[in-house]
């Protein structure tokens, strides 16, 4: 049995009252604390654990770390806790696969095993990223879901309505502007073949995010609800009022909460285990029935870095090996390196190679770190490499997996800091045929081939 | 430190405050500050060649991934009550008065990692901070920044719809007739020093470091 969000909010206003800086440097002493109770140890040199006790270990510390700390509520400055049995209770009512998308374009997202031959969900996109115009963001994701190797796509925003006026975050042009690029949305995939395919966007603020929600012409039933909890181990109202509405009308919720390799979690044995306490936040006080397990460097602008992919594709390993949950990894989502370069497509590579291994989804969309507010700095290919990617590396075991991402970091990691800016769509792709110009499709075959040659079986 | 005219003892005394400091040692660095207070060591020279350098270390570490934000966290604290004990020996005319900054994360953003990390090595650094939080609306910012008579108002926006929020800041000080008044830096993933321009802000830091490098600059 769940333990219903009315009583978490409940206690989001009987709990302690806490000092959120307190909180914060408790994350850090506990984590100190648990890393040398359960013995875990970060080696640079093994950024894939291929064995497996490690992460039970930092599974172990993860749910310690949650049931001792709890959850930081920001709005009402107290903490959340749960029992030990909650949380037993929690994990184990959990649904054992959540349906997505409609008609021929259903999926059914199922717990993946470490290095389990489920199919995992591959929700592509140019996640979140500012689009020029109305044509230009259509375009773009229509090209996106036209790749029959992804479940889903996800959706992004247009700064200006009517080419004047800024969308801003709070105001009414977000909720005006998030709607109008939901239906776009959902346009594309109609135009693209797949009316029933997955279509995902989040908005900064929830009214914005609640107002995509429309069965005829926005996001669906059939989609899910994004809710994400802030780094590390906290919670708004604002979060909650996503569970709220995602519960009211039966929609499918997943949740992302990142640990900070360098931030409160300090270094990245425990960050590993910030994230594995991250994840258990999300389904038992945000209610998730799926959720990304995941990092965030606090000095590099990638998500593709050696701690990283320590950090998250630990962390998931021992949520994968541990439960029956639906975790999906995500990593590798955002290179540091641009579209258009060999490194963006290594970056993307090895975490999304790992996260499969680990037992991982792929659902947070494929884009360059920072976009700023360049527009349509993102094209469809990188969305088809995400895909050929996840689906090759199904079944791969541990040993492979270490030998690829140990492979692909020796490509780009002395870059990682400092990466090429990469190209817009405009200058990567035929507009009219919606295809990837010459050079950018021989490029991303060579690094095709080249990871064809280290093992990745691709379908095609 | 060499050309001082302090005797080997009294160096002795602030080098190891100085890496007790750095070792995140409270109650070490408070015993040797308060040797320090007692002895006749200059109390400015004191502060310079032990917090102000400890700082400086400490940031390198954290540039390098030797120390993490906790550290720089709690290292804060323990620059402050050194502080306050070497200080005690300064003539309150002679006092520096601190720089003040207030900080926050725009309206209609959560995200607080950048801004928590400027703001520990502001701190770090030498200026008070006072830290708002996330998601301030800009009549707040602006409310606080003239309370605490502020020298600088530091904006971070990790989201390209609440990037206006920092021009709405820098625009509602110039409607007030305060602009003057206030250096402003901005900061944040989306962020750049062209946009940092475009909205007239008087700084920007790409990381902590360069936030800090900004802040120094601006209010020497």
């Amino acid at each position: 049995m769940r333990v219903p969000l009315w009583e978490i909010l409940s206690r989001s206003k009987e709990g302690p009252i806490v000092e959120e800086k307190q909180f914060d440097l408790s994350i850090f002493k506990k984590t100190q604390e648990l890393q040398k109770k359960y013995d875990i140890k970060y080696d640079p040199e093994k950024p894939v654990d291929t064995n497996g006790d490690l992460a039970d270990r930092v599974y172990q510390a993860g749910v310690e770390l949650f049931l001792y700390i709890g959850t930081y509520c920001s709005t009402t400055k107290r903490i959340i806790k749960v029992t030990e049995k909650e949380l037993r209770s929690e994990i184990d009512s959990l649904p054992p696969e959540v349906v997505l998308g409609q008609g021929e374009d259903r999926v059914k997202m199922v717990h993946r095993d470490v290095e389990g031959n489920q199919e995992p969900i591959v929700i592509a996109g140019v996640q979140t990223a500012p689009f020029s115009d109305e044509e230009m963001m259509f375009k773009i994701l229509m090209g996106c879901a036209m790749n029959r190797c992804i479940d889903g796509i996800w959706g992004g925003i247009l700064l200006k309505i009517d080419e004047k006026y800024d969308v801003i975050a709070g105001a009414p042009s977000e909720i005006y502007q998030y709607r109008k690029t939901a239906e776009i949305l959902r346009r594309a995939v109609i135009a693209a073949g797949r009316p029933g395919m997955i279509t995902i966007n989040n908005a900064p603020t929830s009214p914005a995010t609640i107002a995509m929600f429309d069965e005829e012409r926005g996001l669906r039933r059939s989609d899910y609800m994004e809710v994400t909890g802030m780094s590390e181990l906290k919670v708004a109202y604002d979060d909650f009022n996503r569970t709220a509405f995602a519960l009211a009308h039966e929609i499918p919720i997943h949740g992302t909460h990142s640990s900070v390799i360098g931030g409160f979690s300090g270094n990245p044995e425990g960050a590993t285990i910030v994230s594995v306490a991250g994840s258990l936040q999300l389904t038992t006080i945000q209610k998730a029935e799926c959720f990304r397990c995941g990092a965030v460097e606090s000095r590099v602008k990638s998500r593709g870095t050696r701690t990283h992919l320590w950090v998250a594709g630990t962390a998931i390993q021992a949520i994968s090996r541990n439960t029956k949950l639906i975790v999906d990894g995500s990593m590798g989502d955002h290179p540091g390196a641009g579209p258009g370069t060999k490194q963006n497509l290594y970056e993307s590579a090895a975490g999304h190679i790992l996260s499969t291994v680990m037992g991982g989804h792929s659902t947070e969309g494929n884009r360059k770190f920072v976009v700023g507010n360049v527009c349509n700095f993102g094209t469809p290919l990188e969305s088809r490499w995400m895909g050929e990617v996840c689906k090759a590396a199904v079944g791969m075991d541990r040993e492979l997996g270490s030998h690829i991402v140990k492979y692909l970091l020796s490509k780009y990691e002395d870059k990682v800091a400092d990466p090429p800016e990469g190209e817009t769509f405009e200058k990567l792709y035929d507009q009219e045929k919606l295809q990837p110009l010459p050079t950018y499709w021989k490029l991303y075959k060579e690094v095709k081939e080249e990871l064809r040659g280290q093992g990745l079986k691709f379908k095609d | 430190m060499a050309s001082l005219n302090i005797s080997q003892e009294q160096k002795d005394l602030i080098d190891s405050l100085r890496e007790a400091i750095v070792a995140i040692d409270a109650e070490r660095s408070k015993e040797i500050a308060q040797k320090i207070a007692e002895s006749n060591i200059d109390p400015k020279i004191a502060i310079k060649y032990s917090i102000a350098q400890a700082a400086e270390i400490l940031g390198k570490k954290f540039d390098c991934g030797e120390v993490f934000l906790p550290h720089l966290v709690m290292a804060g604290d323990i620059m402050e009550e050194v502080g306050s004990i070497l200080e005690k020996n300064i003539p309150t005319e002679e006092l520096t008065k601190k720089k003040i900054i207030v900080i926050a994360t725009v309206q209609g953003d959560v995200h607080s990692v950048g801004k928590n990390l400027v703001a520990v090595m502001l701190r770090s650094a030498g200026f008070v901070i006072h830290d708002m939080g996330v998601d301030v609306p800009s009549a707040t910012i602006i409310q606080r920044a003239k309370e605490v008579k502020a020298d600088m108002i530091a904006l971070s926006s990790l989201l390209t719809t609440t990037m206006p929020y920092q021009k709405e800041v820098i625009d509602d000080l110039v409607s007030m007739g305060i602009r003057d008044k206030f250096k402003v830096i901005i900061g944040g993933g989306p962020v750049t020093r062209q946009y940092a321009e475009s909205i007239k802000a008087d700084g920007y830091g790409t990381d902590a470091i360069e936030a800090v490098e900004e802040a120094r600059k601006l209010l020497a």
